[in-house]
């Protein structure tokens, strides 16, 4: 049963697992785990071992929030983004490590690199390798379909820079599709 | 490849995605310390976090504790003839004057410095918390430089 389907069915469990049944959070976990973990390893920079840590995490966040989950939205919905929002506040917490930052400056100019067909495992080793922030952006608006409004409240920068960053790592990874092609 | 293309490309990146291992003995695992962690803090209760309501009230009480002390400090002040003269002395929890007037003040900011230290360590993001503990540790650095004049 998919997330998107079970959303109706979760709330039992929901409010079981809020109460302090580990089995019941256990069976959450279990319909849910698939959809955060995909977001979160993206935001990761497809690290699997990072977003297994991130992942686990979550959930433990998870089960200690439960208790003030409102059902005001569906559970997947609230898991996801608080999923999300623990891959972010990893990615500030390493934002002054030189190690995992990739700037312009370490890229070839290429000039102004075409749009290029790339194999999905080469655009996702590409988005790996841009700077977090940059790369936090493009995964939120580019593939989890985010606004800019809400990228920039969750990563607390104003919509101008949310966008200027979503330039900034399309630039970037066209230009690494570009040097690896 | 048009940015149309491009886009889609992308968007197709969005797949859900199994973690390679089984996480969830680990999420049990830790879970379950959790709970034994809060046990042993408080027995009686499965939640050990404060709700965001119980945070707000540990605020408005260690504020209003804060208001006294900062009174008292400053009555200290206004008062020049019961100045102390007798040289400061520290507790075993923190800098605490001779004179009375001011013991009551370092007394009440410093119960309210730990109390606020105890629930950040609960409440780490809280920033609410965190600017009270900073306006508590400048407060008694006001004390201790208002003892220090006035002895």
């Amino acid at each position: 049963m998919s997330p998107a389907s079970a959303g109706a069915n979760d709330s039992d469990d929901v409010r079981a697992a809020a109460a302090g049944d580990r089995h019941a959070f256990q069976r959450l976990y279990r319909l849910h785990v698939s959809r955060v973990h995909g977001a979160v390893y993206r935001l990761a920079g497809y690290d699997h071992a990072r977003a297994e840590d991130l992942t686990q995490d979550a959930f433990v966040r998870a089960w200690q929030k439960l208790p003030g989950f409102r059902h005001e939205s569906a559970f997947g919905t609230w898991l996801y983004r608080l999923a999300v929002n623990v891959a972010l506040m990893d990615i500030r917490a390493r934002g002054a490590d030189p190690v995992s930052m990739l700037d312009d400056e370490h890229l070839p100019d290429t000039g102004t690199t075409p749009f290029c067909a790339a194999e999905r495992e080469e655009l996702e080793r590409a988005i790996g390798r841009l700077p977090p922030r940059a790369r936090a952006v493009l995964v939120l608006h580019d593939i989890e379909g985010w606004r800019h409004e809400e990228i920039g409240s969750e990563l607390g920068m104003a919509v101008g820079t949310s966008k200027a960053q979503l330039h900034r790592a399309r630039s970037l990874l066209r230009k690494l599709l570009g040097e690896s092609s | 490849m048009n940015e149309f293309e491009w886009r889609r490309q992308l968007r197709d990146l969005r797949q859900p995605l199994a973690p390679r291992r089984d996480l969830w003995s680990a999420i049990d695992a830790a879970l379950e310390d959790a709970g034994r962690a809060q046990t042993a803090a408080s027995p009686a209760s499965r939640e050990p976090r404060p709700t965001p309501r119980r945070h707000w009230q540990v605020a408005a009480g260690l504020a209003a504790s804060l208001l006294l002390a900062g009174g008292i400090g400053w009555r200290v002040l206004q008062a020049p003839a019961a100045a102390p003269t007798a040289a400061n002395t520290k507790s075993s929890t923190g800098w605490k004057p001779s004179d009375p007037r001011l013991a009551g003040a370092a007394i009440e900011l410093d119960a309210a410095r730990m109390e606020l230290q105890l629930a950040i360590r609960q409440a780490p993001d809280s920033g609410a918390l965190q600017r009270l503990l900073d306006r508590t540790e400048q407060q008694q650095t006001q004390l201790r430089q208002l003892a220090h004049q006035a002895g």
